[in-house]
Parts: structure tokens; sequence; C-alpha cells
């Protein structure tokens, strides 16, 4: 057992290298932001406040706060709408060529959004859209395959024979879609709607082209902006505002960690 | 087709229905569409001097391959492809890949309390939005940053800034500490897969730990492998917003990656027409690389 203690013990020293790397950027973060007088150097704060944060949510941050909320939102619940009335009768009918259309999204999906910028760029300067509705119409176009497919397979997966008994019980089509098919499948849609939320959340090329006034900027451009435009840097600003822009897209997935499990298994192309 | 056919035919309630979902299903068609409409259009723009502003936005002319040529003749890209390949290289295929395999092996049998705190923190870097992470780490590589004052000050040496002297190692760092957690969380997965008598079995046979890992475990995971570098390589060939918030691409052209030689091109100094080539180059490269990584895929060992 004696070389082997030794190499656990090597092991756990290691790790615990490793985990102070990992760790020590987040503490340096939550240090400065808490510090209402943070010059961005590691200590104690004096005295602990939130005005760091009361900054980060009032003015142009408060209103790009908004700006990154309706983006998200905006995205997520286009791209769901979009994606369920196309993935139910996908799902359900057969389609000629339907497969040959799914493989196509599975090419598509493997497509970097750097390919097609510049034409989403022309198109929505023509159509007057280089605005927030831009860039959630764009995203939508960009999450669409991924999302559609993952909608499609888990509308497989929900029985037709429960839709079938509602529908000799005298229920509609559009009764049943509504009653029972989107409520069997709330757990997929939650899972999908969050993903493109959280996309939308971190995105920042298309804003960054799309966007033109300070106000209109979503969290990710403003938080560039700020630290990379200012002569003096307000570390405690940028670090309470930092920590603000990351909540939802951290808090999204701890909410969701069991859903995801399930949610994402079997994203293939099912005949 | 025999299995869904009789779907169609034997449900009323479907047909009942049938334009409804038809309709339905138009606004996707529609988008589907439109994007591959725009992979066409970026296609077609790569053969024309098509600029941002100016007369050229308007009354553009087709000039057949003088974009591919100005690739391989003009300074900027294939510059701009070598410090993507280092990049991608050291901070995807090195730095993700191999932390991600090391950490996850390590942790397996770590019950020192070490590893939820670390698994934590490791998906607190993925998670955090990219531009948090390219502040945090300029902030943490500045002069008075943490580095600065933790390991370069204590040890008697003038302070260093880092993004200036070594911008490119910075931001390679900075992407292997944000994009650890998909090859760590895969390569676990994986590892738990491996069977535990075949690992004992190589043990009793004499095979040493990193004959065990080298001529054992590695060749067992190896789709895992595949998959990991195909997804890690794609993204990174391709990322954006952590190098350019950080760097811009500087100092210099240091650190100008495909993506930002994209953006400059297309958007700083107006050529979209050149900037539509340089993004049919990127994704012919990356073609050509998912392939390699699939048939790794693919070839039974």
């Amino acid at each position: 057992m004696g070389p082997n203690a030794t190499a656990s013990r090597v092991n756990a020293l290691m790790l615990a290298f490793v985990a102070i790397i990992w760790v020590s950027p987040f503490a340096w973060l939550i240090l400065n932001a808490f510090n209402p007088a943070a010059t961005g150097r590691l200590v104690l704060p004096q005295t602990i406040g939130l005005d760091n944060f009361a900054d980060a949510l009032s003015g142009n941050a408060g209103r790009q706060f908004i700006n990154s909320i309706i983006l998200a939102a905006g995205t997520a619940t286009l791209t769901v709408v979009v994606a369920i009335a196309a993935a139910y009768p996908l799902s359900r009918l057969n389609i000629p060529g339907r497969n040959a259309f799914l493989w196509s999204l599975v090419l598509l999906r493997m497509l970097p959004a750097t390919g097609v910028i510049v034409p989403l760029y022309f198109t929505a300067r023509n159509t007057g859209l280089l605005n927030t509705g831009g860039v959630i119409v764009a995203l939508t176009i960009l999450n669409l395959p991924f999302t559609l497919l993952l909608m499609k397979n888990f509308f497989d997966t929900v029985p037709i024979e429960l839709e079938e008994a509602a529908f000799v019980e005298g229920a509609s089509l559009w009764q049943i879609i509504r009653r029972i098919v989107l409520p069997l499948s709330r757990a997929g849609i939650a899972v999908v709607w969050f993903f493109s939320f959280t996309g939308a959340w971190n995105e920042f090329l298309l804003p960054l082209i799309f966007a033109r006034t300070e106000s209109g900027f979503p969290m990710s451009v403003g938080l560039y902006a700020a630290f990379g435009q200012q002569g003096a840097i307000q570390y405690g600003f940028l670090a309470a505002f930092s920590i603000v822009y990351a909540a939802p897209a951290v808090g999204v997935y701890f909410l969701l960690r069991r859903n995801m499990n399930t949610g994402f298994a079997g994203v293939g192309v099912k005949g | 087709m025999l299995k869904t056919s009789p779907i169609l035919k034997t449900s009323p309630m479907l047909s009942s229905g049938r334009w409804l979902l038809l309709a339905g299903m138009v606004p996707a068609l529609v988008l589907i569409a439109a994007l591959l409409y725009f992979t066409f259009w970026a296609f077609s723009f790569s053969f024309t001097d098509l600029e941002l502003v100016g007369r050229k936005s308007v009354e553009w002319s087709w000039v057949g391959l003088d974009n591919y040529e100005r690739l391989f003749t003009r300074r900027g890209f294939l510059e701009a492809l070598w410090t993507t390949g280092i990049f991608v290289f050291f901070s995807a295929i090195v730095g993700q890949s191999v932390i991600g395999f090391v950490l996850a092996a390590a942790l397996r049998n770590d019950n020192s309390g070490v590893r939820p705190v670390l698994e934590v923190a490791i998906m607190l870097g993925w998670l955090l939005p990219d531009i948090v992470a390219a502040f945090l780490w300029s902030a943490t590589t500045s002069e008075t940053g943490l580095i600065n004052a933790l390991i370069v000050v204590p040890l008697g040496f003038e302070p260093i800034n880092f993004i200036n002297s070594y911008a490119l190692p910075v931001v390679i760092v900075a992407n292997i500490w944000k994009g650890t957690a998909w090859s760590y969380l895969l390569f676990s997965a994986a590892l738990d897969a491996v069977p535990r008598e075949v690992v004992e079995a190589a043990k009793v046979d004499g095979a040493t730990p990193l004959q065990r890992v080298w001529r054992v475990i590695l060749p067992m995971i190896r789709p895992h492998i595949a998959t990991n570098l195909l997804f890690i390589t794609i993204w990174t060939f391709t990322y954006f917003p952590l190098i350019y918030a950080m760097t811009g691409g500087g100092p210099g052209r240091q650190t100008t990656v495909l993506a930002i030689f994209l953006y400059d091109q297309s958007f700083s100094i107006g050529k979209l027409g050149y900037g539509s080539a340089i993004s049919v180059a990127m994704l012919a490269i990356v073609g050509v690389l998912s392939l390699f990584y699939l048939r790794m895929l693919r070839e039974p060992k």
C-alpha cells in the first residue's frame, strides 16, 4: 500500500493545484464585484457593498440587460414556435423526401455561422433590420436546423395512440395538439427553449455587426465596449456587470441539469 | 416505409387536419430556404468585388477568381491560417483534449473532495458567456492582475503586461480554461464505459500504468476521441468572440485568426467579396477536417 498511498497523495496535490488555477479568476471576480472601491487588484474589500451591482443594473447597463432579455427570449420563443409547427407534421406524416430533408438539416447544422455572416448583414441592411429584431430573425434561421431535428425526435417519442383515442372521442386536431401533444412534450420544449435562450444570450458577433447605438447593445456587446474602450477601467462595475450577465446562462444550466441528459439523448436522424 | 405509410392512410385524425399540418411547416421551410439561399449567396459573393460602402456596394461586378487568388498572393490569409492552426492545435487538441482526458482519468478515483469543486469550476468556465471570460482573462493577465500580483512580483520581477508581450499564449490559455469542460465530460463518460476487467487483466499481465492507458484504454475510447476532436476542432477553428474581445487580433496581427481576419476584411475594411471568399475557404477547410475525423471514427481497429 506504500507506493499507492504516495501516488494518490501526489494525485490529490496535483488536482488541488489545478483547482486553484480554475477557481482563482472567479474568486477575483467576486472580491471585486462586492468591493465598492475595487481597483482590479487582489485585495480583501474594506467594506462590502452592492454599489457596483446597482450601477450594473441602471442607466445604459440596465437598458442593455433588458435588450439581452428581449433578444434571448425573442429568439428562443420564435425558434421553438417555428420548430414545433414543422416538427409535429414531420414526425407524424409520411411526407415524400422527408429523410433527405432531415439529412440536409444535419449538414446545415454543421455550417459555421461565420460562413453566412456577410449575406445576413447585407439582407438585414436592405430590409431595415439592423436592430434587435434582425438579430432575432438571423439567430432563429441559424438555430432552426438543430432545433427542428431535436423537436422532431421528441414528438417521435410521444405515442400516437393517445392522439387517435382523443380523435375518436371527438377532439379536433387543434385541440389534440394543444391538450395532448404539447403537454406531453413539455420537458423537451423547455430544454429547447432554454438552449436557444442561452445561445442568444451569449451571442456576440451578430449584435456587434447589427446593433448601432450603445442603448441598443445587448450585454455581450455592452461589456465588450465597456472594458475595451474606456481609458480608466472600472473594475468593480465590470465585475458586477459580468456576474449579472453570466448569472442567467449559468443558472439555466443548473436548473435544467436533469432534463438535459434525457433531452439530448438521441439527436440523430431516425427513419 | 411499411411501418410509417399506413399511418397517413389509416389515421383520419391526420388526414382531417392535413392542410393545417402542412401550413404549419411553411415558416420553417421559408427560414431553411433562406439559410440555403444565404449559403449559396456567400458562395456567389466570393466571385464579386462587392464592398460594404461606396460605389461598389451598388455597382459591383464579377471578378472571377480574383478573390481566391488574393487569398494566396496578398499578406494576411495565410498568416491568419497559420495563427488559427497554432490556436486550434494548442488550445483545443493539446490543451482541452489532453487536459480534459487527464482530469477525467485523475478525478475518477479521487475521493479527497477536490472533485466537486473542480467539476463546478470547469463547468462554470464553460457556461460563462464568452465576453465575461474575455474580461476575466484580460484582468487576470493585466499589469496589476492576478498573475502579476501572485507570481511575478513576489518572485522579484517587474510586472509583465501579458497581453502585449505574449498575446497568443494568453488567448490559448484562456480558451483552455473556458473550453475544457466539454472534453472532460465526454472523456468521463467514455472512461465509465471501459470495462474494469479489461484494465485489471492488463494489470495482471504486467502492463505498466502508461502501457495500460496507451495500449488498452485509448484504443477502446477511440470513437470518443474522434467525436471530441471533430467538435472542438470545428468550434475552435471558427471561434471569434473570446479572442476578438481580448486582443482584437493584435498586437499587430499576432492573434488574427481566420474568424477575426474575415471580420476585419468584411466589416472594418469593407471588402465583402473578399470576405466571402475567406468564409468559403474556411468552410472548405472545416469540411476537409470533418471528413478526416469521420474517417478516424469509422476505421475499425
